[in-house]
């Protein structure tokens, strides 16, 4: 019984104990030193645990009488959060290194977020749910304020910490009275409770309070105001975690939540996510355009891309739940190439932030200015780049729902925030000659910068099969 | 070649040989698809989101795929010549192939999502072109403005495409020009109609979208030649014409089609004979071009979508002829000035030609295909159903104009004696350059000869698939004896020499007149800077980067949250039912009131730390009367630690200098007090409905027999939840050792 249930758990258990042991031998031995080393074993094994996920995971599988759901959308999750974190923390290594910020419990930290995250997307209980957020969060909020030294990063870990106590009251508050009502904490039997037709008073304003929660999680406006500090604040490949992994984990959770325990009242959250989405779109699209620091865009960039993701979950159908996915998935993969490049970016080996740094930046780099076209392009949702058939998604699960005026809502959002990815562009091509930007050395990077490109390109021939990963994967979370 | 600069090598020949190549295909298809009407290929793309590569040959498409491959090789063998030796010349052939096949793509699909795909591409590659001249912030801003305009336009196209495919089951155009009356009487056929002609109307610049196409004329004038007379605005004028048997035919479509193109056709004539650079003349030829291109595609009778087929050939080839004309003239003397060119025939005998026989189609004058074209447009529009005087009249009033316009291009430069200086000295353009607009002059006068040419190969072809089969082209003439057509003709050639002779006075008429409009190009700036202007309002207000006003956000937007579900739910909390009340009671409460003002009102921190304190305690007490020591003690001792741990925390830090803040906040006391009432009213609603008892019950039933206690809280807390108990205590002594370690750390210290 039990052993069965252990089995299960497995990935996330040797990731946890994998994190505890290193800890452990790095305290007691070599300590920084052993950084560079950690950090390639941590991300060795994020890829190897995708791959035992992704390769050998069948069916579903439920542990701990439903606390814990291992099935096809845990595992799609599961398989994007651990490349993604991988990926980040191999670009991160010699960025760190040369500001003497690698210490051994970066990479750890990240590990033991990871394993909230995996927690999270296989949460099948609203105590498991409440665990691995809070397991995901306090290593995060460690991480943005990793850099001691530097006010800015610090008062990013505080304003982190503190609106993030702040949205798990929220969301604390909303279980408990789901539970004094539903009579228990499983996904199930909520669902069982909130089902027939009628929903409770107190089911309905539990599902406020953790939609409330779970918004800040995702960064969805107007519970956004964290991110663009923190985005800022943080050391950048931090930033660059924040922007990848946490996001997936956030938007899958939600997903499951909303479609778990409450998918028999549709009706009653389908709106107030929509109403997310649109503020997201909007405030996302608006606020970047006056933005000067590359973190500070792609903090509203993101905002912007988790309305997006945000309209396909307001669909309630499967087809929305699968659009969402591909979605997050193309986002992520965008979102790793443009901070491999944004990481890339320094002047005497300072790093350098302000867009205006890219002016004329196509003259001394044009294949990196192209591969940055590209993905700008594409994070702007323009045919034929793979950023477009995400939207196109979204938009098609929005109006398959009946919700015409959301799709309207993000043609006009995409619109506007097309502008600013345009902008970066402009600088690189059109601008006007300035001191030029060194982003050479390090091969990694340009590596990373250019396979995702690659992929904007390339996806299109299929989009890697991902859709039809993620249609088995919302196909298992909605009926 | 003249000149001591390097040509421009493979990146100069390759684009000229793929045009090519691609025109002599598309000719070679002109038999086949005059035999078999349509023909479709089918490539599967994402099958789970009917997105397919199908190609579709028909009339229609066809004309248009011969106009953009043989403009497209003749702009390609002048821009070779025009930008010869430029230093970035691979990239500018490269966007200008890459345009050529995207607009090729857009024209040959037969799926809506994979023609949106080539539309937008369409869109980025000439926003490449435009600002291919990027050296003046002129030409940045039109680059930019023409992307946004059109970019705008293709979303909401997109949602109107996807409307269309949900409505007809599918995205393939051979499936969606079968279901017209289905389509039109569909719920969303409004919706659809809307969102589609928003693209249309933007991409082919239709009043009052019109504003970004004069600028876009800043791009290298072969740019203009391809893009903005022959090709991309006209994609609009494409998808309307595709959809025309789907869409078209009801009163949405006919008025919405008839006034944009008949105003659109009508300002931009005025607007052409105001202009004194005759590339911007040009421009504003090419907005009325469209305007009546698409006043015809608003009507159902087979003159006016004859009127169409032809109209839409004949303006392709004097236009682009007379771009390339101007192209020459200002590489030749520097200068586009109307004022200031004049003599150039002697210098420039070709280019005189080609411009006379270009100038001569556009005006209208037989034998050219232009007078047939313009029969045509007379007939089309006196077969309107409705208001054929309101469109005889507009078209009328605009061809005169358009004579005019003619005259002050592609006469006058040439032909009227030299007044001023030029700045540089006149001289035959070379070969390539002249190609060009040589050739499509000439097919012009051709086709006027023997319209029989042009009416087996295209035009027949082309009107049925506008009209869905439904109607025959009618006859490609130059003499069809004295009609009614013929008197608008010849009162429009007055019309059109008198407009000409008071050209001058005329223009400055217009242009005092025009400067008083009010126009979209001016808001544009104005729009740019409020969007601006809105972000950096919002970094000020939302994202000060003050905590404290993020907090205030938060509270504000779950208040509004809460307070809009009670009201969407109607929920209204009762009054409670109160039973005894005892004077503990009265004391508790008013214990926590107290702790909660004192919190509220203090200036310490400490202070505020120790009514929180208080406030806790209050809230443990009340657990204790109702009969829940366990639950009281744990609060207790979790208050305890957090005033402690908290107290010392606070004494680490430093004192802010707060002399700059009120104390009074009544906007923060306001959202306090709403949000707590609230939560309060909810609360109290929210108790109406029975909680859930199983639990209870089960503690109550099983205490006794299976824990052998009476006190069920006593059991809970020692049997059936002892792991809990547990738990709490480890948590419990877990923060006493962090406050311990805290206060021995921090004894006696104080930055």
């Amino acid at each position: 019984m039990i052993q069965n249930d252990i089995a299960i758990l497995a990935p996330e258990i040797a990731l946890s104990v994998y994190a505890m042991v290193a800890l452990l031998a790095a305290v007691y031995t070599t300590k920084d030193r052993m950084a560079p080393l950690l950090v390639w074993t941590t991300s060795a094994l994020f890829v190897v645990l995708a791959a035992w996920i992704g390769l050998t995971g069948r069916g579903t599988q439920v542990a701990f009488e439903g606390m814990f759901v291992s099935d096809a959308f845990a595992r799609f999750a599961k398989v994007t959060v651990l490349l993604s974190a991988a990926a980040v923390l191999v670009m991160s290594e010699k960025y760190m290194e040369k500001r003497g910020l690698l210490r051994f419990e970066y990479p750890l930290l990240i590990a033991l977020a990871v394993v909230g995250m995996m927690v999270m997307v296989s949460a099948g209980d609203l105590m498991v749910l409440y665990m691995g957020l809070e397991l995901q969060s306090l290593s995060l909020y460690v991480v943005a304020a990793l850099r001691r030294d530097s006010i800015k990063s610090t008062e990013a870990g505080l304003k982190y910490f503190v609106l993030g106590a702040l949205s798990s009251g929220l969301l604390l508050y909303g279980c408990s009275l789901v539970y004094g009502f539903a009579g228990t904490t499983l996904f199930g039997g909520i669902i069982a409770a909130a089902g027939d037709g009628h929903t409770p008073l107190g089911l309905l304003f539990g599902l406020v309070f953790v939609t409330a929660g779970l918004a800040f999680k995702v960064s969805a406006a107007p519970f956004h105001m964290w991110t663009p500090d923190v985005y800022e604040g943080s050391p950048t490949p931090v930033t660059a975690f924040f922007a990848t992994a946490p996001k997936v984990a956030a938007m899958a959770l939600f997903a499951r939540v909303v479609h778990d325990a409450f998918g028999g009242v549709v009706g009653d959250w389908q709106q107030i996510v929509a109403l997310l989405a649109v503020a997201s779109m909007f405030l996302g699209a608006v606020a970047a355009i006056g933005q000067r620091d590359i973190k500070r865009l792609m903090a509203y960039s993101s905002i912007n891309h988790m309305g997006f993701a945000l309209m396909g979950l307001a669909a309630g159908t499967a087809f929305g739940v699968q659009a969402m996915l591909v979605y997050m998935a193309i986002y992520v993969t965008m979102n790793i190439g443009t901070f491999a490049f944004i990481l890339s970016m320094e002047r005497d080996g300072v790093p350098v932030v302000r867009i205006d740094a890219l002016n004329m930046y196509s003259k001394t780099h044009p294949a990196r200015a192209l591969a940055v076209l590209v993905l700008m392009f594409s994070m702007a949702g323009v045919p034929p780049l793979v950023g477009f058939f995400g939207k196109f998604y979204v938009f098609n699960a929005a109006i398959d729902a009946g919700m015409l005026w959301l799709a309207a809502c993000g043609a006009v959002a995409s619109a506007i925030a097309a502008f600013y990815y345009l902008r970066i562009v402009y600088y690189m091509y059109f601008g006007e000659e300035g001191e030029a930007l060194d982003t050479g050395g390090n091969p990694i990077l340009w590596g990373f910068l250019m396979v995702s490109a690659a992929a904007m390109v390339l996806g299109v021939i299929n989009l890697f099969g991902v859709e039809g990963a993620a249609a088995a994967a919302a196909a298992t979370l909605v009926n | 070649m003249a000149g001591g600069r390097r040509g421009n090598g493979l990146a100069g020949v390759l684009p000229i040989a793929i045009s090519a190549a691609l025109f002599l295909y598309f000719l070679a298809m002109i038999p086949d698809v005059a035999a078999s009407g349509a023909l479709v290929i089918h490539w599967q793309w994402v099958p789970s989101l009917d997105i397919a590569l199908s190609w579709r040959l028909d009339g229609l498409s066809l004309t248009f795929a011969l106009l953009i491959s043989g403009i497209g090789t003749l702009v390609m063998l002048y821009s070779n010549s025009y930008l010869r030796g430029h230093p970035q010349y691979a990239r500018f052939a490269l966007f200008l192939t890459s345009f050529m096949l995207a607009m090729l793509g857009l024209v040959l699909s037969d799926n809506l999502i994979a023609l949106f795909v080539f539309w937008e591409l369409t869109t980025i590659t000439s926003y490449l072109l435009i600002g291919f001249g990027h050296e003046t912030p002129k030409g940045r801003r039109s680059a930019l403005q023409a992307l946004f305009v059109t970019g705008a336009g293709a979303l909401a196209m997109l949602a109107g495409l996807i409307l269309l495919g949900r409505a007809a089951g599918s995205f393939e155009l051979s499936d969606i020009l079968r279901m017209g009356p289905e389509i039109r009487a569909h719920e969303h056929y409004t919706a659809i109609l809307i969102l589609v002609l928003a693209g249309a109307f933007t991409k082919s610049a239709q009043v009052p979208f019109h504003f970004w196409l004069p600028n876009a004329m800043a791009a290298p004038t072969p740019v203009s030649a391809f893009l903005h007379s022959a090709t991309m605005v006209k994609a609009g004028v494409y998808l309307m014409a595709r959809l025309h048997p789907t869409l078209s035919g009801t009163d949405a479509w006919l008025w919405s089609l008839t006034i944009a193109g008949a105003v659109t056709a009508v300002y931009a004539s005025f607007k052409a004979l105001s202009q004194t650079d005759l590339k911007q003349a040009l421009a504003y030829t090419t907005l009325m071009a469209l305007g009546t291109l698409t006043l015809f595609l608003g009507q159902q009778s087979g003159y006016a979508i004859t009127a169409f087929a032809t109209f839409l050939i004949v303006h392709s080839l004097y236009k682009a002829a007379l771009f390339l004309v101007v192209g020459c003239i200002d590489h030749a003397t520097g200068t586009r000035e109307a004022e200031v060119l004049g003599g150039l025939a002697r210098a420039m005998p070709i280019t005189a030609a080609a411009a006379a026989l270009s100038a001569l189609s556009m005006a209208g004058f037989p034998p050219f295909l232009g007078f047939i074209g313009k029969e045509l447009k007379y007939a089309g529009a006196l077969a309107v159903a409705s208001e054929p005087m309101f469109v005889a009249g507009a078209v009328l009033l605009s061809n005169a104009l358009m004579l005019a316009v003619a005259g002050v291009v592609a006469f006058r430069p040439f032909w009227r004696r030299n007044e001023q200086p030029l700045p540089r000295a006149p001289h035959e353009a070379p070969w390539p350059m002249l190609a060009g607009p040589v050739i499509l002059a000439i097919l012009g006068a051709l086709f006027g000869l023997w319209p029989d040419l042009l009416q087996t190969t295209l035009v027949d072809r082309t009107v049925q698939a506008v009209t869905g089969g439904d109607l025959e082209a009618k006859e490609l003439k130059l003499w069809a004896g004295v009609n009614m057509p013929l008197i608008l003709s010849i009162a429009t050639f007055v019309l059109g020499l008198l407009l000409y002779a008071v050209h001058r006075p005329l223009r400055r008429g217009l242009q005092a007149f025009f400067a008083r409009m009010i126009s979209l190009d001016g808001r544009w700036d104005g729009f740019l800077d409020a969007v601006k202007g809105l972000s950096a309002w919002q970094t000020r207000t939302i994202q000060n980067g003050r905590l404290q006003s993020y907090l205030t956000i938060t509270f504000a937007v779950v208040l509004v949250t809460l307070g809009g579900t009670m009201l969407a739910r109607q929920v209204w909390p009762a009054a409670p039912e109160v039973g005894e009340v005892r004077w503990s009671h009265i004391a508790i409460v008013l214990l926590i009131i107290g702790g909660t003002l004192l919190a509220a009102f203090t200036r310490s921190r400490i202070t505020a730390v120790a009514g929180l304190g208080v406030v806790g305690i209050g809230v443990a007490m009340v657990f204790i009367v109702f009969g829940a020591p366990d639950v009281a003690i744990t609060q207790l001792l979790v208050e305890t630690l957090v005033v402690v741990l908290v107290a010392v925390a606070m004494l680490r830090l430093p004192f802010l200098d707060r002399k700059g803040e009120s104390d009074w906040r009544p906007g923060h006391l306001l959202l306090g007090t709403a949000l707590g009432a609230t939560v309060t009213a909810i609360l109290l609603a929210v108790l109406e409905t029975p909680l859930d008892r199983r639990l209870t019950d089960f503690f109550e039933t099983a205490s006794w027999p299976e824990a052998f206690g009476r006190n069920v809280v006593n059991v809970i807390l020692v049997d059936f939840r002892a792991l809990d108990t547990f738990g709490e205590i480890a948590v419990v002594v877990i923060a006493a050792l962090a406050a311990y370690a805290l206060l021995r750390t921090t004894a006696g210290r104080r930055p």
